[in-house]
């Protein structure tokens, strides 16, 4: 890791105007940029550090929504019980992710703009192209090992997954990302690799995320994230989905529903199709998975990784099954 | 470009002025700075737990944490768990009934993952243990051990 | 863990209840409350003075030569001290490893010139922080002409591979099989396992003189090490002490001394401070080579009762380029079930990898995935019980050589673990249990290792306060060598084992040979037994016949029991008491259980720090062996392919267990580690330069707790004479063999899919 100095922000307008120098860089809980220093991805030549900033780690849950502080922790999110109860989904994603001692660090702000795990990003002495990591330099993914890459969302200058539970959940639960300068939606926030694979979020530079707010919906009330993976735990996901859905008064119609998939995109992966064949059906297992089928169109297999396109409509139609009590 | 600053730490209730350049680690600060070696290294890139330790209570990696950003927290860590007099905690004495660990490498950070994981009420069932101690990786295999050590003092501080 | 088969003799741990002596009761650790505070030592927490850092910089290409190191941007990194490579750094004598591997020439330097695999060293960077040096190690520059590489042995270029001198052959088995009214024939594929103990190598050199080395590494073999040492530097035997009182895991991994250990010895040297050269975890997967990949074919022929008529086995596994590791495929097929006409041969295929090295149960492991699916497979195909048909070719002596068991207790074993898992219930038909989207599985699998043996020596120390001391270069990696040698010294002198301490895991204490093949435990009991009853006739002898002695001429004899010794009827005296009568500080005993025969030095040294003086049973009349079998559970979800094992009952037979509780640790680990490798564990090679693509902690998968279901033992052995002297069989690594095919069997009944290749991901069952 190369040296760097070390401040403390003390307020927001501090914080931004000392994130605008080249080299600056925005330290919350560490986990993504320590560990990515260590790999020499990260090299900052200043670490800002927002965690003492005052009043940016609050959850307020109210009747028309909720506002989730950068700063709160994973964990604070997780155990909240008004997140728990009017957005099961946010709080499933984050008890799904990472481990305990990760969630106490990591803040939701850091969590939306962790890095992709891909492998050949993460080792700059082993492999010198990796468009994300120094553009123009090439894609070392492509033509090698790409069990954990992306079907959705790729170009040819990048196939790397976009890693995070959290943001899939936030997703379908149509949150909005607020930051010093302006409020984002999230479906704006994330950007596809196309030519620019490192340039992953809409954010300039300087620009600090303060809060994500969630409006409170009876779909986002009913709302549940499933993630599928190897190991049982501490483990990212090969697949996962956030649903959230609102039946008719008959129980059975689905009058609205939100979809989105992790795991297997560049981005957090809404899936559009999949809600558009489903407004107005009837819940019934059959249905639901006829409609998950569409949550892949348009995927691309780089070979290692063909299984999700089989596996991303499976993981969608149990998460709708098991939004709609159907277990 | 930064150098040596001094840093202010509070470790087990005991203040710990060091000089460290900022980019030091809280594991390392201890470990190499301080010679407090009971938390341990086993990857250095948060996928192990063994470095597990608590600040202001809740616990964290202290291999993913700059030791300067731990001014003004209190730090605990295991040689830190006992009682003033020495008596081992319910915790660490559950491990050796229990035979919770072989090599004793991971055991340090297990312990203190188990102490914040019943504090925070996460020892209701084994399911639970077993996914809230999911990021302490100790490879010699001792899980089911562990379980039972973490029901037990859950049990025995209810 | 339910220990069956109720029998009463002295200090005997099948007996379900309390052993009259302290070996064989469940005691707790020794070294548990070290642990637990924090306060074991493991190697690079000594201090030392002056301590400087050192950080080795490994290759990035697979193969190649290098044609420049410019160390010039790192020497000028803040607070660097030495930045060595091949054109810089010291010239050793060269020393075969483990292997017998010697590398070319009579020199030897760890930094290469010719690059033969992805991550091997090139430089190494010692500074004054930790921080400096993984800094300025980033600045130093390789400059490579790249060579074709050859990542793994599916690369097509890799050939056939070049056959080991590992033939076994009986009867004939072609005919055999050409005649068998059943034949199965598949190939099985397990892929590079890595140890990945949670310490990571690493070492701290410190030149004591000029001529004294002393070096605190974690080491299942202290001796050994201390002889690579030796041999490299030039230095008697006796110059280098190697100190390693805990291990923080091995299983194989930290037996000898690897290149980066020289690279801290030479950087000491050169700058006559103490340096730490703690390997990354990145680092460590090509540091030490782990388990090679491996491809086996089997052909079993068979009656339709499911007599078994032949076995014809052809196993490969992956080399490094420049030096031959086996993993000895044959070594289980060989002798588990009663077959006449057999044949099994194995071949090596080198490819641009690390060296392998021994990895728990090396052989046997993989060899037994392979027959025990292969047995799975000859089961459905005969519509018999995998157990039943098991039992019909139980062997009543070991196939190969002929001779008894000493003791081999499987047929108990299938009795105790089928009960207690319930296997009656099971529905043979694949796919016809399940709950809810969940498909639920039940296999099983056997396992076995060998007990190997070779000499041990111990010293024994009764002190003036009656206090008992035991010492050897022996190592507790986490096995409960401590513990178990308190006990077997509290046995023997018949004192409480609470005033017994062990101190181990010096090379300058009594020697002992490797941790390794389970063989420790049984002979370093047998070592501390011998001599503890040496130092016990001695204290008697005095007693009786020392003119200060209060019970001098009291009688014929004196008995020694709970720290008192006494005439056989009538009151005693402490040892205490007896030691202050005689005046004496200390009684000191050291034994051995060299073979009777005069040796020199050289010899006993040879013994001691080679692998020659493993006993490999040749010369033994029995076949000696341990045995498990294992009964699992599994739910596949229907959807997903996800793969949880939720239920393991075991049942094994280890012989005599010196302490349950710790042997049983042993147990359950080894089945912790079996769910890895059947599920989880793959050393992910790129195929375009051999670079190990999940070389950490989170691509390199290891089971976390959540993955780690209840899990059951029983132990089925019986102190086993015929084995080794105090009854006890291989333990440590037993029970990793068997639970990679158990669950592969679960998940063939789980979803009728025959997974012959490792780990069985999601992906394979969608
Ligand atoms: C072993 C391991 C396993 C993991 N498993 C999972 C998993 O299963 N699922 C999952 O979702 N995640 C997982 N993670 C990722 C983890 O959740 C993220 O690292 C974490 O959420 C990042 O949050 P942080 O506060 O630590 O971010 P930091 O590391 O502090 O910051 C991350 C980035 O965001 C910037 N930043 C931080 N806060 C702000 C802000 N307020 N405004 C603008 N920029 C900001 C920083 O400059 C930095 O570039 C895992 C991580 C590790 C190490
Ligand atoms: S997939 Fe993207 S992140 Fe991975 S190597 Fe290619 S460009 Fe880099
Ligand atoms: S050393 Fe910190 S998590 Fe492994
Ligand atoms: S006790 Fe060895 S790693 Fe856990």
């Amino acid at each position: 890791m190369m040296n760097f100095d070390y401040s403390r922000a003390t307020s927001l307008e501090e914080a931004a105007t000392l994130a605008r120098h080249p080299g600056a860089m925005l330290l919350a809980g560490g986990t993504t940029l320590l560990d990515l220093a260590k790999c020499e991805v990260a090299r900052p030549e200043r670490v800002i550090d927002l965690t003492r900033l005052p009043g940016l780690n609050t959850i307020t849950v109210g009747e028309s929504g909720a506002t989730i502080g950068a700063l709160a922790t994973m964990s604070r999110v997780a155990d909240d019980h008004g997140i728990q109860r009017r957005y099961p989904a946010i709080a499933e994603s984050l008890l799904l992710a990472a481990s305990a001692q990760l969630r106490n660090m990591a803040t939701i702000g850091g969590n939306l703009l962790q890095r992709t795990r891909c492998p050949y990003f993460r080792d700059p002495a082993g492999y010198p192209a990796c468009n994300k990591r120094d553009p123009g330099t090439g894609c070392s993914a492509i033509g090698g090992i790409t069990r954990d890459h992306a079907v959705l969302g790729t170009s040819d200058h990048c196939i790397a997954v976009y890693p995070g539970d959290l943001a899939v959940a936030l997703s379908a639960l149509g949150a909005t990302i607020q930051t010093n300068l302006r409020a984002i939606e999230i479906e704006a926030f994330f950007l596809m690799p196309g030519a620019t694979p490192e340039r992953e979020t809409v954010l300039e530079r300087g620009e600090i995320i303060t809060a994500i707010a969630v409006p409170a919906t009876p779909l986002a009330a009913n709302s549940t994230y499933l993630k599928v993976r190897d190991r049982q735990s501490y483990e990212f996901a090969a697949a996962s989905a956030a649903v959230g859905l609102e039946l008719d008064s008959d129980g059975v119609t689905i009058r609205d529903i939100r979809v989105a998939l992790g795991g297997i995109a560049t981005k957090p992966w809404r899936a559009i199709a999949v809600e558009d064949a489903l407004r107005g059906r009837r819940l019934d297992e059959g249905t639901v998975r006829e409609a998950s089928r569409t949550a892949v169109d348009g995927a691309k297999s780089h070979g290692g990784n063909a299984y999700k396109i089989e596996l991303a409509p499976c993981v969608v139609a149990r998460a709708i099954l098991k939004a709609g009590g159907i277990q | 470009m930064a150098s040596v600053r001094p840093v202010k730490l509070d470790i087990n209730g005991k203040e710990k002025t060091l000089s460290l350049e900022p980019r030091v680690t809280l594991l390392d600060a201890l470990r190499e700075h301080l010679h407090m070696t009971g938390t341990k290294k086993g990857c250095d890139q948060g996928q192990c737990g063994a470095c597990t330790v608590h600040v202001d209570g809740q616990r964290v990696l202290a291999c993913l944490t700059l030791a300067v950003q731990s001014e003004g927290s209190a730090i605990t860590t295991i040689e830190g768990l006992a009682g003033p007099d020495g008596t081992p905690h319910p915790v660490q004495q559950a491990f050796i009934e229990e035979d919770a660990f072989q090599c004793g490498y991971c055991t340090p950070g297990q312990i203190m993952s188990a102490v914040a994981c019943i504090r925070e009420g996460r020892a209701g069932s084994d399911d639970e243990i077993r996914e809230f101690m999911a990021g302490n990786l100790c490879r010699c295999g001792a899980y089911p051990n562990i379980v039972s050590a973490v029901r037990k003092a859950a049990e025995a501080t209810a | 863990m339910t220990l069956i088969e109720p029998r009463v003799k002295h200090g005997d741990a099948s007996d379900g209840t309390t052993p009259s002596g302290p070996l064989g009761r469940e005691i707790v650790r020794t070294d548990g409350p070290l642990k637990v505070q924090g306060a074991a030592t493991y190697a690079l927490e000594h201090q030392l003075e002056g301590l400087l850092h050192c950080v080795i910089v490994q290759s990035t290409v697979g193969a190649g030569r290098i044609v420049a190191v410019d160390r010039s941007a790192a020497e000028a990194s803040p607070g660097v001290r030495l930045v060595l490579d091949a054109g810089y750094s010291l010239m050793l004598r060269s020393q075969p490893d483990f292997f017998g591997n010697k590398p070319e020439g009579d020199d030897y330097t760890p930094f290469a010139t010719d690059i033969h695999h992805n991550g091997e060293i090139v430089a190494a960077v010692v500074a004054d922080t930790l921080e400096q040096a993984q800094a300025a190690a980033q600045r130093v520059r390789v400059e490579v002409e790249f060579g074709p590489v050859i990542a793994t042995h599916d690369d097509p270029r890799a050939g056939h591979g070049n056959p080991v001198p590992l033939d076994k052959d009986w009867g004939d088995p072609d005919g055999a099989l050409a005649e068998a009214p059943v034949v199965l024939k598949a190939t099985y594929e397990t892929p590079r396992e890595y140890n990945v103990p949670i310490e990571p190598h690493g070492l701290i050199a410190h030149w004591e003189a000029d001529d004294r080395l002393t070096i605190y590494e974690p080491s299942q073999w202290v001796d050994g090490m201390a002889n690579h040492y030796a041999t490299w530097f030039g230095l008697p035997f006796e110059n280098v002490r190697v100190v390693s009182p805990f291990v923080g895991g091995g299983f194989g991994s930290k037996g000898q001394a690897l290149p980066h250990s020289a690279v801290a010895a030479i950087a000491a040297r050169m700058l006559r401070r103490p340096v730490k050269l703690a390997v990354s975890r990145p680092q460590t997967f090509t540091a030490y080579g782990g388990r090679p990949a491996t491809r086996q074919r089997l052909k079993l022929g068979a009656t339709e009762e499911g007599q078994l008529l032949a076995i014809d086995h052809d196993g490969s596994n992956e080399t490094a380029a420049n030096a031959a590791f086996i993993e000895t495929l044959g070594i289980v097929t060989s002798m588990m079930y009663a077959v006449p006409n057999f044949r099994s041969r194995q071949r090596i295929v080198p490819v641009n990898t690390v060296t392998p090295g021994a990895f728990r149960a090396p052989g046997k492991n993989p060899s037994a995935f392979a027959l025990e699916c292969a047995m799975d497979e000859l089961a459905v195909e005969l519509g018999l019980d995998p157990v039943e048909l098991r039992l019909r070719n139980e062997p009543d002596v070991d196939p190969e050589t002929g001779k008894p068991w000493s003791s081999r207790r499987l047929r108990e074993a299938y009795a105790a673990g089928a009960d207690a898992f319930g296997w009656t219930q099971r529905n043979p038909v694949p796919r016809s249990m399940r709950e809810g989207r969940q498909l639920i599985g039940w296999g099983m699998a056997c396992g076995t290792h060998p007990v190997y043996s070779s000499p041990g020596e111990a010293m024994v120390r009764i002190l003036a306060d009656g206090s008992v001391e035991v010492l050897s270069s022996a190592i507790d990696m986490g096995t409960g060598t401590y513990t178990i040698l308190a006990q077997t010294a509290a046995d023997a002198l018949g004192v409480p084992v609470e005033q017994v301490t062990t101190k181990l895991g010096d090379s300058r204490l009594p020697r002992a040979p490797v941790a390794g093949g389970s063989q420790l435990a049984n002979l370093m009991t047998a070592a501390v037994h011998t001599t503890a009853l040496a130092a016990r006739e001695e204290l008697i002898a005095l007693g009786l016949t020392d003119p200060n002695s209060p019970l001098r001429d009291r009688a014929n004899t004196l008995i020694i029991a709970d720290g008192r010794i006494a005439p056989p009827s009538g009151e005693g005296i402490s040892i205490a008491e007896l030691m202050a009568a005689i005046g004496r500080d200390v009684l000191e005993v050291t034994r051995d259980t060299l073979p009777r025969k005069e040796r020199s030095s050289a010899e006993r040294l040879k013994f001691f720090t080679t692998l020659g003086g493993m006993e490999r049973g040749t010369s033994i009349p029995k076949s000696r062996h341990s045995f498990c079998t294992h009964f699992v559970e599994v739910r596949v979800d229907e959807d997903f392919g996800t793969i949880r094992v939720s239920r393991v009952v075991s049942a094994l037979d280890a012989g005599r267990l010196y302490n349950p509780k710790l042997a049983d640790s042993q147990f359950k680990g080894g089945i912790v580690m079996g769910i890895g490798m059947a599920l989880l564990e793959e050393g992910i090679t790129d195929p375009r330069n051999g670079r190990i693509l999940s070389a950490n902690l989170a691509d390199y998968r290891i089971p976390t707790n959540a993955d780690i279901p209840h899990i059951e033992t029983i132990s089925v052995g019986i102190p086993d004479y015929d084995a080794t002297l105090l009854g006890g069989k291989a333990v440590g690594e037993l029970a990793i063999v068997g639970v990679a095919p158990a669950i592969a069997n679960a998940v063939f009944h789980a979803t009728g899919k025959r997974i012959r290749r490792l780990p069985i991901t999601l992906e394979s069952l969608m």
